[in-house]
């Protein structure tokens, strides 16, 4: 019931986001873009991090493999196609260095998911120097910006509801377990590798499918361009601030992140980056659950007062 | 003779130069309530921990009805029906106490039926462990007392053949042991489970068992009838300088 209103909830934000393009100015239309990716990408993220207490920095690279598919698919392959390859390649990428590092946790999964991100930059980087005699790629016939914002809209729109469907689902529950206590959730019967596996290849398939469909907005693609770790930073930041354990709280934070980050990075660029640095501090000190977490104290403290109204 | 529904052969645990579990063989039948005491620092948890794969031995094999799970990890233990209870609860905090309990009834519980039936339901089992009214709780707000109760609750919902049990009497007062002890013994009654207890005080599990091994310093140093276990002279031993002196003429 909750899961079917939630999809319900998704479908009909997604129509009327769907109607856009008619609506606004294609400066307008761009800002929309970026919010819409971003909670694209934070709520993914959310969905293997949020749930376990995995910090996991391999957006980036995720997203940039995603971006190289279509780059390296252009003219030959059809732009959906593009989408939905790069987002399988993520998936296949991420569970092959989950089952590899997936039993790592804290600072060294983070370190190593970063490094692994740097890795296939590199890889990508010395592949084309070495084989195919070139530095970065030109996408020739981008589709329209209707299209790609149609794209990013329905790959968004499929990581909110697969967030959806995942939280009220068993792997779901295995995930919450895994993060609370894995050991505990291992004694009642989790696989706990299978189910981290499976949910961190999930959450690559959206950023690498993401990636892909972006990377037709950039007329010249290079590895600096699309493994651009401020792409990764920002979604974690974005998550965490927002509440990674929440599926709404990531996607608010990812408008108000986006329309801020347009805004004053355009007006006062070095502002922008102090206060996002200080932003990050002040929540890992006071505020782990991140500002969702904030609403359900509230709630909670309003439960008990009305508990006791009554009593 | 019945094949042991789980057979520990043989167990040893090493850390470094400590043998914390030396060569332990237990065999342990469907229906049977059988209890472990030992000092403090005896290996009983440790022991625990290799019949539940949350540790593999350092040697020897660990059977759970014919099939050697040795080596393998812990969800393959719950999956074959050993599910055990931790000395310091190990509730998910953030859960609510209902949802404790439903977590072993979604994964390792939903493969497997008990013959009753009559906990297939977390809210039945917590009604059945005094913990109803806490269903809706964050497991991590219970008292201790009854985060004990919980795991034992959480230990259900896997739907256990064997019930592996680590001081759940630990801290609780004469009259909620009992209680405990009654819930216990009919848990097993109702299910026909193996239920292994751990204690270590040796007062409390004597009274309720009808088998009793005691560990000391790794090794299983007596196994058998509760009250030609205490007059034992090594079990005297060991226990001589601990607790043991009043405990053991009040049992
Ligand atoms: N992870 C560990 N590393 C090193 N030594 C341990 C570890 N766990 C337990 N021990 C030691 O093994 C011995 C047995 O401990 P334990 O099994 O907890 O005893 P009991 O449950 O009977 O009190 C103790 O000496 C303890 O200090
Ligand atoms: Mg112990």
């Amino acid at each position: 019931m909750r899961l079917r209103n939630a999809m319900l909830a998704v479908l009909t934000v997604g129509i009327a986001l769907a109607a856009l393009p008619w609506l606004l100015s294609d400066f307008l239309l761009a800002l929309a873009l970026s919010c819409i990716m971003y909670a694209g990408l934070a709520v993914s993220w959310a969905l293997f991090c949020g749930a376990t207490n995995y910090l996991s920095l391999a957006t980036a690279a995720f997203f940039g493999l995603g971006a190289y598919v279509t780059a390296w698919g252009a003219g030959a392959l059809p732009y959906g196609l593009s989408v939905l390859a790069g987002g399988m390649l993520a998936a296949a990428f991420a569970a092959l260095i989950g089952a590899a590092v997936l039993h790592l946790r804290g600072a060294y999964f983070a370190v190593i998911t970063f490094g692994l991100g740097e890795l296939v930059r590199h890889a990508i980087t010395y592949y084309e120097k070495a084989y195919e005699g070139t530095v970065g790629r030109i996408i020739a016939e981008a589709p329209e910006t209707t299209t790609v914002y149609w794209t990013v809209l329905l790959v968004s729109a499929g990581a909110v509801a697969t967030a959806f469907a995942v939280r009220e689902s068993r792997l779901g529950l295995a995930l919450r377990g895994i993060g609370s206590d894995e050991e505990r959730a291992q004694t009642l019967g989790v696989n706990a590798r299978r189910s981290k596996v499976l949910a961190f290849a999930l959450s690559a398939f959206f950023a690498g499918a993401l990636g892909a469909a972006m990377a037709v907005r950039w007329t010249y693609i290079d590895p600096p361009t699309v493994f651009n770790p401020f792409i990764g930073f920002q979604t974690v930041l974005i998550a965490m601030v927002g509440g990674a354990h929440t599926i709404i709280g990531p996607i608010a934070s990812a408008v108000v992140f986006s329309l801020l980050t347009e805004f004053l990075r355009l007006q006062f660029p070095y502002l922008f980056l102090t206060l996002l640095g200080l932003l990050l501090i002040l929540l890992v000190l006071y505020l782990p659950g991140g500002l969702a977490s904030l609403i359900e104290r509230w709630r909670i403290g309003d439960r008990w007062r009305w508990r006791r109204g009554n009593a | 003779m019945r094949e042991a529904l789980l057979s520990a052969r043989n167990v040893s645990v090493r850390f470094g130069g400590l043998v914390a579990v030396d060569g332990v063989h237990l065999d342990v039948h469907a229906g049977e309530l059988v209890g472990i005491i030992g000092p403090n620092g005896a290996g009983k948890t440790t022991f625990f921990h290799t019949l539940s794969g949350v540790l593999v031995p350092t040697a020897g094999r660990v059977v759970v009805a014919g099939e050697d799970l040795t080596g393998l990890p812990p969800h393959a233990y719950a999956s074959h029906g050993v599910a055990r209870t931790f000395q310091t609860p190990r509730v998910f905090k953030e859960m609510s106490a209902e949802d404790n309990v439903r977590f072993g009834l979604e994964f390792a519980g939903r493969t497997r039926q008990h013959p009753h039936d009559a906990f297939d339901e977390a809210g039945t089992i917590l009604e059945f462990l005094g913990l109803a009214d806490a269903a809706a709780l964050p497991a991590g707000g219970l008292t201790p007392a009854r985060q004990r109760l919980l795991e034992i609750g959480m230990a259900l919902g896997a739907r256990p053949r064997v019930l592996l049990l680590d001081e759940v009497a630990a801290g609780l007062s004469h009259a909620e042991v009992d209680a405990t002890a009654q819930l216990i013994r009919r848990v097993r009654d109702q299910l026909g489970l193996a239920v292994i207890w751990i204690e270590h005080a040796v007062r409390v599990l004597m009274n309720y068992v009808e088998r009793v091994a005691v560990l000391h310093q790794g090794a299983k140093i007596a196994d058998g009838d509760p009250r030609q276990v205490a007059k034992d002279p090594a079990v005297i031993e060991a226990y001589l300088g601990e607790e043991g002196g009043a405990e053991r003429k009040a049992a």
